[in-house]
């Protein structure tokens, strides 16, 4: 099992570029795709999810060519939208039922399936109310719910935990993690710690470049010795800010505690801390607005 | 600030994101084309054979009065939606949260729907320039005479279809399809009011103003019974020109006019006083979040304590063939889903009258009112996709183009099939067979042509209007070039059947191809 995405770029109108000579080679496991706003996260996975067209670039699902011959691949495809909607009088049950149909589930199996999902995401209970009367965390779950009917191979999710309570997000989390053995995984998140429960490997994109993609561990070891904990007067934290790049800050009652990344410690009373996936990702972005600062110079 | 100042602001963000969408530019195209008819002489107003000299006070009176009766139409499906759009980009929840009152905000959402309508007035009013320079007759631009009556008849009315189109995105049972077709009923009866009542007071497009004033001019030749605003194929070739010079704007005529400047602020209240305020608790967001107005919004339903591990096993069968009937099945579920009791009852009810009525045009009849009751549920395919935003999930099934879109034509289909049966049944008990024909024509061309307007336009407006029209103007008037359904007996023996068919053809395989572009957008 594998998909293989090469040079892929994406233009929009107004010569806005959504994506630009992406590669990625992604095997079973789960991939965190993480980026600021507008980064093209979601390009991405619209493209992933064969609802949109690359303007260049090739995706191949296991040597296949999935941009001329998308359908082989949409069999295996589960696929949770950022925005998505649910038609309002329609039962989540008959929801889950209607799209088992048109997914290709026969009968008896949708229907042992689909009361598995509902389990699953916690929605027997609901299972015959109408959608309508949903809140957004409820409808996000039959989203999961659907994206996982087909049993999918490939499971491109995007911003799966907005709006889903705590206790949820813990439990769809534990979900994606059963579910990544035999199965590619693709998570588009805001949410660092959503990524650091589940991801097998990062990939981190902006401006529609990818930046990095490497394991946690990877990533981590990257930025190994490069965080520091300063304590200062809070007069003196936008100072620091405008010098180094502050991950965090705390206010105690002896100062401001300020988690900053840098390659040496930015004063000599600094201590140096155990990195985060967050230090990684936001290092991975900075460097990254330095260097196409210095291309765009 | 003042509330002048508020509404202004609103309607002034209302109509500047009306104005940059393309739909306003068609706006503007469609009064164009009244204005190109009436220059070629294809709309005409005409006392019986004889029709004014195109000055000044001709042309602006015809161009006026061809606005306010069809603006008054296709305007306000243009304007009915503002409402719903601030309810559907959210911004509605963000105003709701705003100092702004309920009548401002219609204030303002109206007067954004005045300028609207204004905008495709003031285009008609430019072409009449054009229109009196391009016909010859009389080249003297007399400008009084010939923008009074925009000015005079043509804007007071369009005040009143401008709050109307709000008054109907207010009232829960009117603000979506079965509104469309209830205006467009309306509208027929709004136009026959004047001669009905014989009053200035009932006039909303100001043709009983006109005829009034032309008659008692004593220019024309005396026939005020044929007095009429007609569209035709070929130009119009009047028997005798005669010259008038327009109305004179006398109190009466001006308080009538006026009046229907009050009637519009009048109805503007009654919005106000209806409007939910975005309140999804409240008013058509409700009755739309659940099929019973009783049922409250679940703000949180008491589920199962979540259980620490999931785990989901593997799906053991895995379609190996795919089974069409099932989503046929789907689609026809969801596409019935929803409806009452009594819409069943209905349409029951109207296939045993096609299979009992004996007189052939009465059973014709009955047909054709049995294939406008399901127009709201036709008027959904195509478009349901990208309404409920479900599209993204299911372009991402395999083979969206070969499974999904022909089952929910086929779906539309069967519907046709099973509303019009008792039809079907006579025909075949009488052995009509090129009735029959007729009558199978019809139940493809309906879904469709659903289909097509659903997936080019993304809107069910489109078909819940022209087929409304088509229907009104076809089964209805037995007109037998738009009796698509072969409701008229004599209907069978024509060539229209096998046009349709052609039609029918054409409009599926435009539906394909919109839907193969959605696809690769």
């Amino acid at each position: 099992m594998k998909l293989s995405i090469h040079s892929l770029s994406k233009k929009y109108s107004g010569n806005v570029w959504g994506l630009l000579d992406l590669n990625l080679e992604l095997k079973p496991g789960v991939l965190g795709l993480l980026g600021p706003n507008g980064a093209g996260k979601s390009t991405l996975m619209r493209i992933l999810a064969t609802v949109t067209r690359p303007s260049s670039g090739s995706i191949h699902w296991n040597d296949l060519d999935m941009l001329s011959s998308p359908d082989p691949l949409r069999a295996v495809l589960g696929y949770l939208p950022q925005d998505f909607g649910v038609y309002p009088h329609l039962t989540a049950h008959e929801f889950l039922a209607y799209l088992a149909a048109v997914k290709g589930l026969d009968g008896p199996a949708a229907s042992r399936r689909i009361e598995e999902l509902l389990s699953v995401v916690n929605l027997s209970d609901a299972r015959n109310r109408p959608l309508g009367g949903f809140s957004g965390g409820m409808r996000q779950r039959v989203g999961i719910a659907q994206a996982l009917l087909n049993d999918p191979q490939l499971l491109v999710v995007d911003e799966p935990t907005a709006g889903l309570d705590p206790e949820e997000r813990v439990r769809f989390r534990n979900l994606l993690s059963e579910l990544s053995g035999e199965r590619i995984v693709i998570l588009s998140t805001h949410i660092v710690s959503d990524v650091e429960a589940v991801a097998t490997d990062i990939a981190i994109l902006s401006h529609g470049r990818l930046l990095s993609h490497a394991s946690p561990e990877a990533l981590l070891a990257s930025i190994n010795g490069k965080v520091w904990e300063v304590l200062l007067p809070s007069s003196d934290l936008p100072a620091l800010r405008q010098r180094h790049l502050v991950s965090s800050v705390a206010h105690r009652t002896d100062g401001v505690h300020a988690r900053v990344v840098a390659d040496s410690a930015p004063f000599p009373n600094s201590s140096p801390l155990e990195p985060s996936l967050e230090d990684a990702y936001l290092a991975t972005i900075a460097a990254g607005r330095t260097t196409q600062a210095g291309a765009s110079a | 600030m003042s509330a002048a100042t508020v509404v202004l602001a609103a309607a002034k963000a209302d109509f500047l994101e009306r104005v940059r969408r393309y739909s306003f530019l068609f706006t503007l195209g469609l009064a164009l084309y009244f204005g190109y008819m009436a220059t070629v002489g294809r709309l005409t107003l005409r006392i019986g054979d004889s029709r004014g000299i195109y000055n000044s006070a001709w042309i602006g009176g015809l161009l006026a009065v061809v606005g306010s009766t069809f603006i008054s139409l296709a305007g306000f499906y243009f304007v009915k939606n503002t409402l719903q759009r601030d309810n559907e980009t959210r911004v509605g929840e963000i105003l709701a949260a705003t100092p702004i009152s309920r009548f401002t905000y219609i204030l303002g959402k109206f007067t954004s729907n005045f300028a609207v309508l204004a905008s495709m007035i003031g285009t008609l009013a430019l072409s009449s320039v054009v229109m009196q320079l391009v016909s010859g007759e009389d080249l003297h631009i007399h400008l009084w005479k010939l923008l009074s009556p925009f000015l005079l008849l043509s804007l007071p009315a369009m005040t009143v279809v401008a709050a109307l189109a709000i008054v109907f995105e207010t009232i829960p049972f009117l603000h979506g399809g079965f509104g469309n077709v209830v205006y467009f009923f309306m509208w027929t009866a709004i136009l026959t009011a004047p001669i009905l009542g014989n009053s200035a007071l009932y006039d909303l497009g100001g043709l009983f103003i006109l005829r009034r004033s032309i008659v008692a001019s004593g220019a024309a030749p005396l026939a005020e019974n044929s007095f009429s605003l007609s569209i035709d194929s070929g130009q119009f070739k009047a028997a005798s020109i005669f010259r008038w010079e327009g109305i004179p704007w006398t109190a009466e005529v001006l308080f009538s006019r006026l009046l229907l400047c009050a009637v519009a602020l009048l109805l503007c209240v009654i919005a106000a006083a209806l409007f939910d305020r975005f309140d999804p608790a409240r008013g058509y967001r409700a009755l739309r979040a659940s099929p019973t107005p009783a049922l409250p919004v679940i703000v949180s339903i008491p589920t199962a304590p979540p259980a620490p591990a999931t785990k989901l096993s593997p799906l053991v069968t895995r379609a190996q063939s795919f089974r069409f009937t099932a989503v046929l099945a789907a689609e026809l579920r969801l596409m019935l889903k929803g409806q009452r009791w009594w819409w069943y009852s209905v349409a029951a009810g109207l296939v045993l009258a096609q299979a009992l009525v004996s007189k052939p045009d009465s059973r014709g009849m009955v047909l054709a009112f049995a294939w406008i009751w399901p127009i709201l549920l036709w008027s959904s395919m195509g478009m349901r996709e990208l309404r409920y935003q479900t599209h993204q999930i299911l372009f991402a099934a395999p083979h969206p183009l070969a499974r999904q879109l022909p089952a929910v034509w086929l779906a539309g289909v069967l519907l046709a099939v099973v509303t019009g049966s008792g039809f079907a049944l006579r025909l075949l008990l009488e052995k009509n067979l090129p009735g029959l024909f007729a009558w199978a024509v019809g139940a493809l061309f309906i879904p469709s042509a659903a289909l097509c307007l659903g997936v080019w336009s993304s809107s069910s407006k489109p078909f819940e209007i022209l087929y409304t029209l088509l229907w009104y103007i076809g089964p209805m008037h037995a007109m037998a070039s738009f009796d698509f359904m072969g409701s008229s007996p004599a209907t069978a023996a024509t060539l229209y059947p096998q046009i349709y068919l052609a039609f029918t053809a054409i409009l599926f395989a435009m539906a394909v191809a919109g839907r193969k572009r959605q696809l690769l957008l």
